[in-house]
């Protein structure tokens, strides 16, 4: 074999070693900004935007973005900027709370039933097919009808994370299974460990990357079923969430009226939610597989 | 038990100095150098490699990981990527500069003139392609024009010169064994008649059995196609039974290049006497001998000899003086202080 | 004297659900001892295909056989208790093949060394810890300091294998199952490695399976050997007589293989299998028929059973019929004592070719 046996040392200064990380991961670093801009709008964004701006009447309505409405008001006198600032936050709330309930039953159900298989390895996966094969939106729109009356933030995470488990337990499991096998597993095992110790101190910890970017994509894909249910009307009516807001500038034909302002702030923003979301996606793939990696 | 008739069709050491006026040059190595470019520096991994290589001859290339072997081969067929680079030196193949040549040209001499065979057939083999439509894919590539019923019978032809049943033209990779599979690698290296064939490890995955099977293969073709065969590896025994000559490589350099009987006879270098006196037998017990200390960083190697911190017979001029790869002996060449060039040797 | 483990019967079967033909059997009715004291050592040796890594794997207990049973202190594996199933953990240990995958490349190489000695209560505090392994990899030739503190991709292949010999001396097994512990290795450490094992025989007791495909490492590390040729015992015995004079056909080919490091002997030719041979349906009678060049009509009826040739071997083809059959059919009563010097007392010899010296 050629491998040149050149020993790799740790870079001495940590700051060093994480400047020299995000230079290889330029998609990563990418997506870490766009989110943080997203972040950083929801946290100092009400600093200077008065909550009031939220409530329906607190300003002349059909407003176009002026020095005193940035982004101008819509139909029943909301104020967009208001909106954008303290309704984003909300969207990403029930993103993060279904992507990690989604992940924590995905993790629970795909590490037992890779590592364990047999019957148990048949119930889950087998749960986890059936669910995936029945189209989500319709079990989410049969969900969310049945809460009738005012839905909360935490519930509609609720519903979504329904549909937020499947994904994470077929990928985890699949990961499992070649993970199995490995000579280290099989060390652990001649070393006393158990089954469990062996999936948490073994198994969990070189998964993290891609356990992070299964983190990701299903809060990627809660939030894309949660601003879809929005849209049809079916979400917390009360809170200005970007769906919502979508939901609303569609029942008052914000289109048809050229009320530009209205429609397509909360676009931008999932757009660069998702956008960033992708990228930090695709960045911790790299991480994860070392092959994607931009050679340093 | 073994039989201990001489092999079979293969000169004898003695014979060699009438073949080197008679039979030809095949490649003449000069001073090659390839070095691999990684964040901490430049690595050595071929450091001033020369050697010849006679139509007809088996020479093998022996030395541990790191030693730089594989380089060689893969520089030999400029088959050399980033972070890799060959740094300088010349390749003469039958008189032409192979280093020197543009791309085009060297991509008609692979496999037409000088070809690849390494271990591990999974990297050589195109797994869905069938057997026979790699063979003919090769061909085409050289620009080789052949009808539809002529390429199957060259291909059935060319399988049995390698000792496959013709089934296995319609086969793909994975339904044939490690051997076999070895084999068909080894029917697409000389399908175009090479006048070099380098051989990298072929056997290592393999049987013993099977290896045997496959070098005896490979000599047989070496024979019929007169052509010249460089085999790489790390197992002096393989070496013992196939090549002619045979070179120790250590930290990238040749530090002995001698017959094979004389080298097992009486080793000059001390690397390659720990080395063969390292080997395990099997005519008695005795306690396993390694050699002492670590092969070398390539990357920081020792001042002057890169063995001298191993070597038992060390002197003061081995820590400062890089030895020369000189002709000490009739047809031996040895880099090390310890031997003078002898009378009659040049 | 209950042995330490033994295999009993042990058959292994892949696949082989509805359709016949998936069916392979990668070990056949195997029956061996391996008692606990003297310490011992015996080589597997077999080629990809012969078995020799499933019987690691079973009695590692990291498998179960389809037939038969791996019993440990004369209890079957699958009927042990929490506290016994530990005991055995503890007394059985393995060094793998590959240097690279034994090791989680998200720990140092502490951990490998760390995780066996709490888990086995083997040490009462860290500092306890810290002194055994230190000593451990010095008697294994490694520097502490040079090795501990470090990720796995650090460390040269040589210099892990050596970390898990310095682990198994850490948890003193009683017997190691070495699975071509240096196959994977350079050249030059080899010798190093192998040392090292045999020492932990001789030194600290702990008897050895050293499965591999190398039959010269073989020779000059066990007392006994068995040749198995895919998933059946071809020979088996003292390891000297079995080497020097082969005598199953199979083993004759094996050794006959073998490129010795010596340019003046060189490989002998292969003989073509008999016209009989040919004939032979893999799936029944004996596995080599059909590469034998002395295959005859019995062979391909049933496999032949385990002819005791000497004292101290057996072989399993029909050409030494006229010797008893091992009766208890278990390997080890074919065994040489260990340390047992100069050659086996021959008691029979082959009935129709003169097999040896030509």
């Amino acid at each position: 074999m050629t491998a040149v046996s050149v020993s790799l040392e740790r870079r001495q200064s940590r700051i060093g070693r994480v400047v020299g990380g995000l230079r290889a991961y330029p998609m990563l670093v990418a997506g870490l900004a766009l989110i943080g801009l997203v972040l950083l709008v929801s946290a100092v964004g009400p600093l200077f935007v008065p909550r009031e701006g939220v409530e329906v009447g607190s300003a002349p309505p059909d407003q176009r973005p002026s020095r005193e409405y940035l982004l101008g008001t819509d139909t029943v006198g909301r104020q967009i900027l208001a909106i954008i600032v303290y309704g984003t936050p909300l969207t990403l709330q029930i993103g993060l709370i279904a992507g990690a309930i989604g992940l924590g039953i995905g993790m629970l159900f795909g590490f037992v039933a890779g590592y364990y298989g047999g019957t148990v390895d048949h119930l889950f996966r087998g749960a986890a097919d059936v669910f995936l094969t029945v189209p989500g939106l319709l079990i989410l729109v049969v969900i969310a009808t049945t809460f009738k009356g005012a839905v909360s933030v935490m519930t509609q995470a609720l519903v979504v994370s329904a549909l937020a488990w499947m994904y994470p337990t077929r990928t985890i499991r699949s990961q499992v299974l070649s993970m199995r096998e490995r000579g280290y597993v099989q060390l652990a095992k001649l070393s006393g460990m158990s089954g469990p110790e062996i999936i948490v101190k073994e198994l969990i910890p070189n998964l993290l990357p891609y356990l992070a970017a299964s983190f990701v994509s299903a809060v990627s894909a809660a939030i894309l079923a949660s601003i879809g249910l929005e849209a049809l009307g079916l979400g917390p009516q009360n809170e200005p969430t970007l769906g919502m807001t979508i939901y609303w500038s569609l029942y008052y034909t914000s289109v048809l009226r050229n009320l530009w302002w209205w429609w397509s702030p909360p676009i931008v923003m999932i757009v660069i939610i998702f956008v960033g979301l992708f990228l930090i996606s695709a960045g911790l793939d790299q991480v994860a597989n070392p092959r994607l990696r931009r050679a340093v | 038990m073994n039989d201990v008739s001489p092999r079979l069709g293969q000169p004898r050491a003695a014979e060699i100095t009438r073949q080197d006026e008679e039979a030809g040059v095949m490649l003449q190595v000069r001073d090659l150098r390839v070095s691999y470019l990684t964040s901490r520096g430049a690595v050595q991994a071929v450091n001033g490699v020369s050697f010849t290589l006679r139509r007809g001859e088996a020479l093998g290339l022996v030395g541990e990981s790191g030693s730089g072997k594989s380089t060689i081969a893969l520089a030999l067929m400029r088959l050399i990527k980033p972070p890799g680079v060959i740094e300088g030196g010349q390749v003469f193949l039958d008189g032409r500069d192979i280093l020197a040549l543009p791309d085009e040209e060297m991509r008609r001499l692979r496999l037409a003139e000088i070809a690849l065979i390494t271990q591990g057939a999974m990297n050589s083999l195109n797994p869905v392609m069938r057997i026979r439509d790699q063979i003919i894919d090769a061909w085409r590539e050289h620009g080789e024009v052949v009808e539809r019923g002529e390429a199957e019978e060259r291909v059935r032809d060319l399988l049995r010169w390698v000792g496959l049943r013709p089934e296995v033209a319609r086969m793909y990779p994975h339904e044939l064994s490690g051997g076999m599979k070895q084999r068909a690698v080894i029917a697409i290296a000389i399908s175009l008649r090479p006048k070099v064939i380098i051989a990298d490890e072929p056997t290592s995955a393999l049987d013993v059995v099977v290896q045997r099977q496959i070098m005896q293969t490979l000599r047989r073709i070496q024979r019929d196609l007169g052509a010249a065969v460089i085999l790489i590896g790390h197992d002096m025994g393989l070496m013992a039974q196939f090549v002619d000559r045979l070179g120790v490589m250590y930290a990238g350099k040749l530090v002995e290049v001698s017959p094979i009987r004389e080298i097992f006879r009486e080793p000059l270098h001390p690397y390659g006497e720990l080395l063969i006196a390292s080997l395990p037998s099997l005519a008695r017990k005795a306690e396993f001998q390694g050699i002492p200390g670590l092969p070398p960083s390539l990357l920081d190697p020792p001042p002057g000899c890169p063995f001298h911190p191993r070597c038992p017979h060390v002197m003061e001029r081995c820590r400062v003086e890089v030895p020369v790869l000189e002709l000490k002996r009739p047809h031996r060449w040895v880099a090390c202080h310890l031997y003078q060039v002898e009378e009659g040797s040049a | 004297m209950t042995p330490l483990l033994e295999a009993r019967g042990v058959t292994k079967v892949y696949g082989g659900g509805l359709f016949q033909r998936d069916r392979t059997v990668a070990l056949d009715n195997l029956s061996l001892r391996i008692e606990a004291a003297p310490p011992t050592i015996i080589a597997v040796v077999g080629e990809s295909g012969s078995g020799k890594t499933t019987l690691a794997r079973l009695l590692l207990g990291l498998t179960v056989p389809t037939s038969g049973a791996i019993l440990y202190q004369g209890t079957d594996l699958r009927r042990l208790s929490r506290r016994e199933w530990r005991r055995f953990r503890r007394d059985v240990q393995a060094i793998f093949q590959d240097p690279y995958e034994v090791y989680n490349p998200f720990y140092k190489v502490d951990h490998v060394l760390l995780t066996p000695l709490k888990k086995f209560g083997l040490v009462h505090s860290d500092r306890e810890a810290r002194e055994r392994i230190v000593e451990a990899l010095e008697a294994v030739g490694l520097r502490p300091d040079e090795t501990l503190g470090r990720y796995p991709h650090q460390l040269s292949g040589g210099q892990r294998q050596r970390v898990m010999v310095a682990r198994a001396l850490l948890i003193r097994p009683r017997l190691i199952i070495a699975d071509e512990p240096v196959s994977m290795v350079d050249a030059s450490l080899r010798a190093t490695i192998l040392e090292s094992l045999r020492a932990l025989t001789r030194d600290f007791g702990v008897s050895l399976v050293y499965i591999t495909h190398d039959l010269i490492t073989a020779y000059q590390i066990s007392d006994n050997v068995v040749v198995l040729y895919r998933g059946a015992v071809a020979e088996a015995g003292h390891v000297e007589p079995v080497v020097q004079e082969p005598q199953h056909p199979y083993t004759r080919l094996l050794i006959g293989s073998i490129p010795l490091p010596d340019p003046e002997r060189v490989w002998s030719e292969e003989q073509e299998p008999s016209e009989i041979g040919r004939l032979a349906d893999a799936a029944q009678g004996c596995r080599f028929a059909n590469r034998c060049p002395y295959a005859m009509e019995m062979c391909l009826g049933t496999s032949p059973p385990l002819y005791q040739t000497e004292q101290y071997r057996v072989v399993a083809c029909y050409l030494y019929r006229e010797n008893p059959v091992l009766v208890s059919e278990h390997l080890d009563d074919a065994f040489a004592p260990p340390s047992t010097v100069g050659p086996a007392v021959a008691a029979g010899g082959a009935v129709d070719e003169p097999l040896s010296g030509e």
